[in-house]
């Protein structure tokens, strides 16, 4: 274990309490306007059903499953340079989907019948149905896998098959996320069976943005505590996959803008042009969040710095929450089967509720994963890549921290 | 087992929204909880532009997409009640995917922000689980085919006004308001209607005068390409909603 984690210092602890305020705050802040106005305190309506909260269990869920994709890479497909961020990669994967998961409980009419009558009415034609199967699953895999790195077991028959299971777990929960929009077509806007590939490759980059981010904030947003492997890894192998994900987002943003900006339909059309290229908050996300963070990183000299990877993982947060917020609005704001009637877009804004739920949520992750820092030694990698390492302060034997 | 289809033809209805009342009457329903609703809208512009109007009540598809895609079967389509499309409230989440997926947009989650001031919610507070309580309230109540006045977070729609069509005596064919036999039965958008023109009746019995009428005027389903097949159709001119056209910002 590192001595140079700086979160199991009082830095961490202050973290700890601060965003556990925070947490506690927004809970109790949305729990009172919940109980007290129901839903009326979402700005959510019978023409646009869904809002900020399920944007934000969205970009969480895919978040969580974009770090078990990245954790694959080691465990599955052998590039064993990534070792040294997998054990991370999987703890942060199983708290973000904690963290989204609650704030889809606040937002749903009837959260604890949920627990009921879906395992007892076995409803198998509903793609939510399944998002419930593979998600649990895919908590169940990422708890096991962890838990199989925490004794010490990278490489087993076991180990490896468990990992296997966890990717298998993730494509399906995120492809069946992908599909509960992409197989609407009563919705244009969302209709498309590729929306999977676009969901994995967003998924991966959300994912690799908060792995930079709460790696080097591990390690006080400085390499110089890091074990030498994952320095290795961070000015090498991982901030060229960031940039060759952050284009595959961009090129297959371009093609959905392209194809709906030609489409007569204006269930597509107007959306684009009306909504999404008429919002200067969607272009400051495009631009600043994604096409900068791109044109950034494929500097070789520039993506290994330290600053700049810290900037580009936290605009790409911002840039793929407003991805995915204006992904779920986009696809409700053309008012549906009210024609001429109907004189302009629907409107919608984010209630204050709806903020804390994603204030809330985001606080949630803060929480537990400075808990996680504190309690694990989430740092390790297998011993054989801890002595290839050849440096004494970073990786310690796999068993060690627990 | 009659399937229960409507029928409204379109060169009769004024657009008075009797019907609208009707079922806001029947059903309790709050304002903008409109089960049954008529859209208005133009098509064309001068000088050939019309104003057109539209009834719509909750298509009770028989594909429906609501009903495939709850993930708690609370949505179902009974066929033993005719074919209509319920919601059990007792199973409902309140996840809204129903609503995401019916291409008519005749679903509602009634607890939201209220279409107009001040809140009836908080004018008449509910009791028995209900969101609310008004002064008048129908006493036909059944959670399990989302009839009566909903509890929050659950989604309500149309159900044909099944609490009446469903006592109608067995192997009934045309439930038409006219026939003094038969009136209670007739759900209230049918029996309201000042110029008549709402049908409701048996589509599986080749006589009843619904299928009489689908056949003589050419009776067609709105949004038929979505496959979910409708038990509406509609009859005479206009019968489709122009696409969505946003004016110009002033």
């Amino acid at each position: 274990m590192s001595n140079e984690n700086i979160m199991k210092g009082t830095a961490g602890t202050g973290l700890l309490i601060v965003s556990a305020i925070v947490l506690l705050a927004s809970f109790a802040f949305a729990m009172s306007n919940l109980g007290s106005q129901g839903h009326a305190s979402l700005n959510t309506s019978s023409t646009l059903p869904w809002g900020q909260p399920i944007a934000t269990y969205l970009y969480f869920a895919l978040a969580s499953s974009g770090l078990g994709l990245i954790a694959s890479l080691p465990l599955v497909f052998g590039f064993k340079q990534f070792y040294p961020i997998v054990k991370r990669c999987i703890f942060l994967a199983f708290i973000i989907l904690i963290s989204g998961m609650a704030v889809l409980a606040m937002e749903l009419g009837h959260v604890f019948r949920m627990l009921w009558v879906i395992p007892f009415n076995l409803q198998i034609q509903s793609a939510m149905f399944w998002m419930g199967v593979f998600y649990i699953a895919d908590l169940a895999f990422l708890l096991w896998k962890f838990q199989k790195m925490e004794t010490g077991d990278w490489d087993s028959k076991t180990s490896r098959q468990v990992g296997i299971a966890s990717f298998l777990g993730v494509l399906l929960a995120s492809g069946n996320l992908a599909l509960i929009f992409g197989m609407m077509s009563m919705r244009p806007f969302w209709f498309d069976g590729l929306l999977p590939i676009y969901f994995y490759l967003t998924a991966v980059a959300s994912g690799l943005a908060a792995l930079v981010f709460f790696t080097y904030l591990a390690y006080g947003f400085s390499r110089e505590g890091m074990p030498q492997r994952l320095r290795d890894l961070l000015e090498g192998s991982l901030p060229k996959l960031f940039a060759a994900v952050l284009g595959g987002t961009l090129l297959f943003i371009a093609v959905r803008a392209i194809t709906g900006l030609y489409s007569n339909n204006p269930e597509i059309y107007h959306v684009w042009k009306d909504y999404l290229l008429a919002s200067p908050v969607y272009h400051a996300s495009l631009w600043l969040g994604l096409v900068l963070p791109f044109v950034v990183m494929l500097s070789a000299s520039m993506r290994t710095q330290v600053g700049t990877q810290l900037l580009i993982s936290v605009l790409v947060f911002g840039g793929l929450f407003a991805e995915r917020y204006f992904f779920v609005v986009g696809g409700q704001v053309v008012p549906l089967f009210k024609g001429t009637w109907e004189w302009s877009l629907v409107e919608y804004a984010p209630s204050i509720t709806e903020w804390s739920l994603t204030i809330m949520g985001s606080a949630m992750l803060f929480t537990l994963y400075v808990l996680g820092e504190k309690r694990l030694n989430l740092s390790a990698m297998p011993p054989a890549t801890s002595e290839s390492a050849g440096s004494t302060t970073a990786a310690q034997p796999a068993a060690a921290g627990s | 087992m009659a399937k229960w289809g409507m029928v409204i033809d379109l060169d009769k209805c004024t657009g008075c929204q009797a019907c609208t009342t009707a079922c806001a009457m029947e059903n309790n329903t709050l304002p903008g909880e409109s089960w049954q609703d008529v859209l208005y809208y133009h098509e064309g512009t001068y000088p050939s532009g019309q104003m057109k109007w539209l009834p719509r009540p909750c298509m009770q598809c028989e594909n429906p997409s609501c009903v495939h895609v709850c993930p708690t079967r609370a949505t179902y389509k009974d066929m033993d009640a005719g074919g209509i499309v319920f919601v059990d409230w007792n199973k409902c989440i309140g996840c809204k995917y129903c609503m995401i997926a019916c291409p008519y947009g005749v679903r509602f989650y009634a607890d939201e922000k209220p279409l107009l001031e001040p809140d009836l919610r908080s004018m008449f507070p509910g009791g028995n689980g209900q969101m609310w309580s008004p002064p008048y309230q129908n006493p036909e109540q059944d959670w399990k085919r989302g009839i009566g006045i909903p509890p929050a977070g659950v989604v309500s729609k149309c159900t044909f006004c099944y609490h009446k069509v469903g006592k109608a005596p067995a192997g009934t064919v045309d439930l038409d308001e006219d026939n003094p036999e038969v009136k209670e039965y007739v759900p209230a958008c049918v029996r309201t209607c000042a110029p008549k023109a709402r049908f409701f009746g048996d589509l599986d019995n080749p006589k009843s005068q619904v299928n009489q009428l689908i056949a003589d005027k050419r009776g067609v389903r709105l949004k038929d390409h979505t496959g979910n097949r409708p038990q509406v159709y509609y009859l005479g001119a206009g019968a489709s909603v122009p696409a969505f056209d946003p004016k110009p910002r002033s």
